[in-house]
């Protein structure tokens, strides 16, 4: 399963479409902008290019300036050169300007989120109650208290203070899948209000949302250096230190030993020995780290923490949402004491009908499934409901006569509630009270009148294989257990297996009980997990790993996660967390998406592989490159034509070597901006790999690329 | 069938030395963590003696600036010391040869030579020195500036070992500079000086007696303290010979047993430090990456010098015949002894190019101790190039290579070329290659190259010898020796200190310890010395070369 | 203060090693050599007719002597007293042409003293100085020219 972009943003192409077509007249506007000596010379080793460039062209206007170093014979020559010089500092600037057109393109897109809008604020005036007055969604100001009501589109990002309503939020997470936000949830500035009306406070300023503050990033091209491109820089100017110290040692030794050496050829020679591939994509490699995080939906507060998630030596995961699909559900219904499988599972379907959580409506879809479908159902209106509660630890219903029948709010898709209504709108009264019960086992058992024989070895087979059980009793006389399981996400298990392939410990951390764990752990190949987890015991692992000198890589979006999310080295936040929890991650998902934690670490590994692999394939390229004009380099030697193992005539060769080495810019843009693909195996196997393919490549094929160039120029009769 | 005895040989003299010093480098680590040795009964109370006189605090535990500091006034005080005796060996005793004292400018680049553990000669010792010369002013310092490296090694290791469960820094200079004189050159050098007598080596302090020959004329023969010199001058990595003509000379080199036996002399310590190092960081594997890198670039070297047909020529000697003499003359720069057995202008171009190549990369394996500083600072470039595409931070040793680790390095290996290239151009510039009668061909230009690469890399074989006792290579040589020294040492020390505290992880995305590294090791270095000196050596060596092929056709 | 102990000490530690590796380790050396080993540590001097003759392992120009062994004139060292076997048996050709030697002595005396450059293999070479000693001893009562060198050994010798 190879890696790319695709499988990070776990969405359809139809998604890429949204994208604003990235404006060519931009590139080339600002690629020639960005070529001011005064711009580039941030970039070192582009800015000696141009200035070999300028060189070049004064000994084009006036060889005369160059005693011994250039001849007038050669004025065509040096045009060529300057020419293909200037392509080269053009091409790492076209590099650039395209990377950040990119990123404004990706910007753009979000900024469509932020679409200037109105609210409605609300005034609190004491005694004589609330006004509210319509405003632009820009004037509002963090503390402001807002009315969105059933067709509004959130203008800006707030904590639910009164009211639950359903919220789309597919405009931001792609995915069309009502949320339903009650008090103290965030609701997201750009997704809107798809049924009943929420009062909210907000929560930032207009500037500080999380959509502008991505946009800001994304926008912004002064970007502060990833430690890794500061050091990557210093062993570019180190380089480039050492080429420009043999470039006038050899200008000097050829005026000194009269070698008839050509000013423009050992200008070659350096040109074509300094890391310019490097040089002209190292920036473009950096902004597209955060293009591809913010395309994925992934504020990156800085570079650096993406670098940092490539290092991660440990991976803690919730196990909800990113092993296993949300919560548990409903798998099986075990009836006891000689009740039918009907009987529980009408019971059952009864004592959830209210109950909205996942689990509940779980047991509403295997009743359905299984086509048990009680006939009192049109009962539920006039129900009796026992919230559940920490002290019983169940829940509850009492059924009494009705004639009516009323959907519950929320819960399942619509078209789904419509099938029901349409197939069983039938009406059997009740004759009598009937009370239904659910809840942990030992509570029910405590409650119940009797219990059947084989009902604790149920429980705790159910809860050896990893289960929850759920017990149901009907007027104090238990029915039957349902079987509760974690479902595991799909292709969680590869993930997994690819993380550990790559050196990368997985470590679950789960609320269950150990045995729970286990079992769930064994089953997506994860030797390390955390059970019974409370929120401080997150921040205890963090630091134990990190003092056991890992780097630890997590997700978390409570309050109490806001401490371990702080202290380890890379701290994902869900948007759908509170602000704490954001506030102290160095990342934010505005899709909520837990397991997105993989991708950003395969994401930080990609940048860095990048960058090693277009480093390692600037410098190995330049072995051919002296094979190509050192052997042409000084006239009074031919001797040194011996070397020339490439058979090129002199002024071809320097051309040839001097064109593969412009076009190698572009020709790797690419990669810089898409990264290098990998498949999730062993470090040691994917280092391999991309040593050979831009190592070992690096050195071959230049020889044969330098040669067609060359094949090409004689061919086509410009020169020599 | 001769081939083939020469690679046997070879891999006979490799399997000898790498043996021993696998040995050695048992009892280095104990001498440096100073655990029980056979030798304390009777050290430890000389020792004592030494530290008393010493006055300092043998238990302070140096950072790495004070150790610098240290190693460079000490060193600064034994130039000064044996500047003293060559200047005015004239006035003072152990003199029957009534030899004056040195010139000025030639007795700065002997001291500075000797004290970077260079030994470029600008003087013919057996016509220049006195006794005392020779031994004060010449072997102290071949016995300092080789512990000198050793120390700095060590000092180095314990850095990049990392802080155990003590707080310890890089080690005390003066306990380790004792150490290593009293209990490994002292004790080895002795040994082996003995035995050089023992196979006809001279060791007397009697005088050069005048013989009548054969033919009825006279003739100086001139023995002198030439055995304790020639062994420490090849334990040490130092290689100024006892001569002019160095360990061409059949005083120094008897026999083609004594020769191999001075092969094996220098390369026994700078191979004993790769596995000082894997026992010093309790990762042996780690030393045996150094070990194979370093040998795998020497086998290269090898393979270049033994091109050309390995036949005895005019300017070799015949008891060590055609191949020992480039095996000798490989190894030697190798391991940037530069100690040599015959007359380099009558060596083969590409002789000279493998030579030149050693001293340029100078951790193949290069010299006693600071090789595998080197080794190291390669370590750290290519980890840091290579490693990012293992999809993590570049870390060596577990520790993470940072921007400032890169910088340093980076510092480190561009000084190399700088202090060689610059002096170079220099010299053509300022007439001073002119002066000495050298022309503007290769032949001249590869002598210069030759020259400050030699006195860069502390390595010390030359073409010029006496001719380049000229105020310009003697002052310029002497400087280039000085910053080629201590210029990477002070880096290296400098990152020593970095790696002392630096967070080890556990997981490392690129192994280092494995047979694929070293391997990888080595090309990178290949590309970086190839990328740096190739058009030099393109105009020097590879042009007699060519230029000789075509002569020949 | 602390300047002041960095030069104290560096400084006494430099005069200390001086006295220990300049003086007193080539001292003890000598001593072991010349106790144990006087002949190898004094030069290994060759004796003749009780005169020393010069080392055996230095070489000793002959003016190209067609009586004498000659060394090679290119080597590094310039007084490399070996020669190969193959310019040994041609120089015998020219001792036995001026001295009448017999050819098949002056074979046996080279192959008995020759040595290899690779201990087994490599070059042929000999000694000339005691090529050159053996023939003297050996003929300096027979033939005039080896007389005359021994009995001049002795009446000038150093």
């Amino acid at each position: 399963m190879p890696f790319n972009e695709k499988q990070i943003s776990g969405r359809t192409a139809g998604q890429e479409n949204l994208e604003e077509p990235i404006s060519w007249l931009y590139v080339a506007k600002d690629s020639l902008l960005r070529m001011s000596p005064m711009r580039l010379i941030k970039n070192p080793v582009m800015f000696v290019v141009e200035l070999s460039f300028l060189v070049v062209l004064l000994m084009t206007i006036v060889p005369g300036a160059f005693p011994h170093l250039a001849h007038q014979n050669d004025r065509v020559f040096y045009a060529y050169v300057t020419a293909i010089l200037f392509v080269t500092v053009w091409f790492s600037t076209i590099s650039d300007s395209f990377a950040e057109a990119r990123s404004r393109a990706t910007a753009a897109n979000l900024k469509k989120l932020e679409k200037e809008g109105v609210a409605r604020r609300i005034h609190e005036n004491g005694s004589e109650g609330r006004t509210i007055e319509t405003v632009k969604s820009s004037d509002l100001r963090k503390g402001d208290v807002i009315l969105i009501e059933k067709g509004d589109q959130v203008p800006i990002d707030a904590e639910v203070s009164e009211g639950i309503a359903m919220l789309d939020e597919s405009l931001l997470t792609g995915e069309s899948v009502g949320v339903r936000k009650s008090k103290g949830d965030t609701v997201i500035g750009g997704s809107t209000v798809v049924s009943d009306s929420i009062v909210a406070i907000v929560n930032v300023n207009p500037d500080e949302t999380y959509i502008s503050k991505l946009v800001k990033m994304v926008e912004s091209s002064e970007r502060p250096k990833t430690p890794n491109e500061v050091a990557l820089s210093i062993l570019l100017l180190g380089l480039t230190g050492v080429f420009t110290i043999i470039l006038f040692a050899l200008i000097a030794l050829s005026l000194l030993l009269n070698l008839g050496a050509d000013l423009s050829v050992l200008i070659a020679l350096y040109v074509c020995l300094l890391p310019t591939t490097i040089g002209a994509l190292l920036p473009a490699i950096g902004i597209s780290g955060i293009t591809r995080m913010s395309k994925n939906s992934i504020i990156a507060k800085s570079g650096k923490a993406i670098e940092t998630a490539g290092d991660a030596d440990t991976i803690l995961l919730d196990k909800t949402g990113t092993i296993t699909v949300g919560n548990r559900l409903a798998h099986e219904f075990i009836p006891l004491g000689g009740h039918s499988e009907r009987e529980l599972a009408e019971a059952a379907f009864l004592s959830s009908w209210n109950d909205d959580t996942p689990e509940g409506r779980s047991i509403v879809e295997l009743a359905f499934a299984k086509r048990f479908v009680p006939r009192e159902y049109d009962a539920l209106r006039e129900g009796v409901h026992e919230e559940f509660s920490a002290v019983t630890r169940r829940s509850g219903i009492t059924l009494v006569d009705s004639d009516d029948f009323t959907l519950p709010k929320g819960g399942r898709e619509f078209y789904q509630r419509h099938r029901f209504r349409k197939k069983f709108e039938l009406q059997t009264p009740l004759t009598e009270d009937t009370t239904i019960h659910k809840g942990a086992p030992d509570a029910i058992k405590d409650s119940a009148e009797a219990c059947p024989d084989n009902y604790d070895d149920v429980v705790t087979r159910i809860t050896s294989e990893g289960g929850t059980p759920i017990a149901v009793s009907m007027n104090g006389t238990v029915l039957g257990i349902i079987y509760f399981k974690d479902v595991i996400k799909h292709g969680i298990k590869e993930r997994i297996l690819g993380l550990r392939k790559m050196g990368i410990r997985p470590v679950m951390i789960t609320g269950d009980h150990p045995l729970t764990a286990r079992s769930i752990a064994g089953e997506v190949g994860i030797d390390e997990f955390v059970a019974q987890a409370k929120p401080e015991t997150k921040y205890q692992k963090v630091k134990d790993e990190q003092a056991e000198n890992r780097i630890v890589a997590m997700i978390g979006d409570g309050t109490n996660d806001a401490p371990a999310l702080a202290a380890a080295d890379v701290g994902l936040a869900m948007a759908s967390g509170t602000f704490a929890a954001k506030d102290a991650a160095n990342m934010v998902d505005l899709e909520s998406n837990p397991s997105k934690i993989i991708d950003v670490v395969m994401l930080g590994k990609q940048l860095l592989m990048t960058r090693g692999a277009v480093t390692t394939f600037s410098i190995t390229n330049d072995v051919a490159k002296y094979f190509a004009i050192v052997p042409v380099m000084f006239a009074s030697i031919p001797a040194l034509g011996a070397l020339n193992i490439l058979g090129l005539a002199p002024q071809t060769a320097v051309l040839s070597a001097l064109i593969f080495n412009a076009i190698v810019i572009p020709a790797l843009i690419p990669i810089a901006l898409r990264g290098t693909r990998f498949k999730p195996q062993s470090t040691l196997r994917i280092f391999l790999k991309n040593l050979f393919l831009y190592g070992v490549g690096g050195v071959l094929l230049p020889f044969a690329a330098i040669k067609l160039i060359a094949v090409f120029l004689v061919f086509t009769g410009g020169i020599i | 069938m001769i081939g083939a005895g020469y690679l046997l040989i070879t891999a006979l003299v490799w399997t000898i030395i790498i043996g021993l010093a696998w040995g050695l480098s048992k009892y280095l680590k104990k001498v440096y963590e100073n655990e029980k040795t056979f030798l304390d009964k009777i050290l430890d109370p000389v020792e004592n003696i030494i530290y008393r006189i010493l006055g300092i605090d043998r238990n302070k535990d140096m950072g790495w600036k004070e150790y610098f500091l240290s190693l460079f006034t000490f060193t600064v005080f034994t130039a000064a010391i044996s500047f003293v005796i060559l200047t005015y060996q004239g006035m003072l005793p152990l003199n029957p040869m009534k030899f004056p004292g040195m010139s000025w400018s030639l007795a700065f680049n002997t001291v500075t030579s000797f004290s970077s553990n260079t030994n470029l000669q600008h003087y013919g010792g057996g016509s220049t020195l006195s006794y005392l010369g020779q031994m004060v002013g010449i072997q102290f310092l071949q016995f300092t500036s080789a512990a000198s490296g050793v120390v700095v090694a060590v000092a180095i290791f314990r850095g990049f070992a990392g802080r155990r469960d003590d707080s310890r820094n890089l080690g005390n200079f003066y306990t380790d500079m004792v150490r290593t004189m009293t209990r490994v050159l002292l004790p080895l050098t002795l040994i082996l000086a003995v035995l050089l007598i023992v196979l006809g080596v001279p060791q007397s302090l009697g005088g050069y007696s005048l013989v009548k020959t054969l033919s009825g004329s006279f003739e100086l023969i001139k023995v002198g303290p030439i055995s304790s010199l020639v062994s420490i001058m090849q334990l040490g990595t130092n290689g100024g010979g006892y001569f002019g003509a160095n360990s061409a000379y059949p005083f120094a080199n008897p026999s083609p047993l004594t020769n191999y036996i001075e092969l094996g002399g220098m390369m026994l310590l700078p191979t004993a430090m790769p596995f000082l190092f894997g026992r010093m960081l309790r990762m042996k594997k780690e030393g045996r990456t150094l070990l194979i890198a370093s040998y795998g670039l020497y086998a290269i070297d090898l393979a270049i010098a033994l091109i050309p047909v390995t036949t005895l020529g005019a300017g070799m000697e015949t008891r060590l015949g055609g191949f020992s003499t480039a095996l000798y003359t490989v190894t030697t720069t190798a391991f940037t002894t530069g100690s040599v057995n015959t007359s380099l202008a009558a060596m083969h171009p590409l002789v000279i190019m493998a030579a030149l190549m050693g001293m340029m990369i100078q951790a193949t394996p290069g010299g006693i101790g600071v090789g595998a500083m080197y080794m190291l600072m390669y370590v750290l470039i290519t980890v840091f190039i290579v490693g990012l595409m293992a999809g993590r931070t570049p870390e060596y040793l577990g520790a993470k290579i940072t921007a400032n680790d890169v910088k340093l390095a980076v510092i480190a290996f561009l000084a190399h070329p700088v202090v060689i290239l610059v002096p170079t151009a220099l010299a053509y510039a300022l007439g001073a290659v002119h002066a000495i009668g050298l022309g503007t061909g290769p032949v001249g230009f590869t002598q210069i190259l030759y020259e400050y690469t030699s006195a860069a890399a502390n390595n010390g074989s030359d073409f010029l010898g006496t001719t380049g006792n000229t105020v310009f290579f003697n002052v310029s040589t002497g400087i280039v020796m000085w910053a080629g020294r201590f210029i990477p040492i002070f880096i290296m020390l400098a990152m020593a200190g970095r790696m002392l505290d630096k967070k080890r992880s556990t997981e490392v995305a690129l192994r280092t310890d494995n047979l694929i590294f070293p391997a990888i090791l080595i090309i990178s270095i290949l590309i970086l010395a190839v990328l740096t000196f190739f058009p030099f050596l393109a105009v020097g060596p590879i042009l007699m070369h060519l230029e000789g092929i075509k002569n020949a056709l | 203060m602390k300047g002041g102990k960095l030069i104290s000490g560096t400084l006494r530690l430099a005069l200390v090693l001086a006295l220990i590796c300049g003086v007193i380790y080539p001292v003890v050396v000598t001593g072991i050599g010349q106790a144990l080993f006087p002949f190898q540590a004094n030069g290994e001097m060759a004796q003749l007719n009780n005169a020393t003759v010069g080392s055996y392992l230095i070489g000793q120009s002959t003016n190209n002597s067609h009586y004498l062994f000659n060394v090679r004139n290119d080597s590094a060292s310039g007084v490399d007293p070996d020669i190969t076997v193959t310019s040994a048996m041609a120089q015998a050709q020219v001792i036995h042409n001026s001295t009448n030697i017999s050819l098949a002595y002056l074979d046996g005396l080279i192959h008995n003293n020759t040595r290899y450059s690779m201990f087994f293999f490599g070059t042929a070479y000999v000694d000339s100085l005691s090529l050159n000693i053996l023939i003297i001893d050996h003929f300096h009562n027979s033939i005039a020219v080896y007389g005359k060198i021994y009995n001049g050994l002795n009446t000038t010798g150093s």
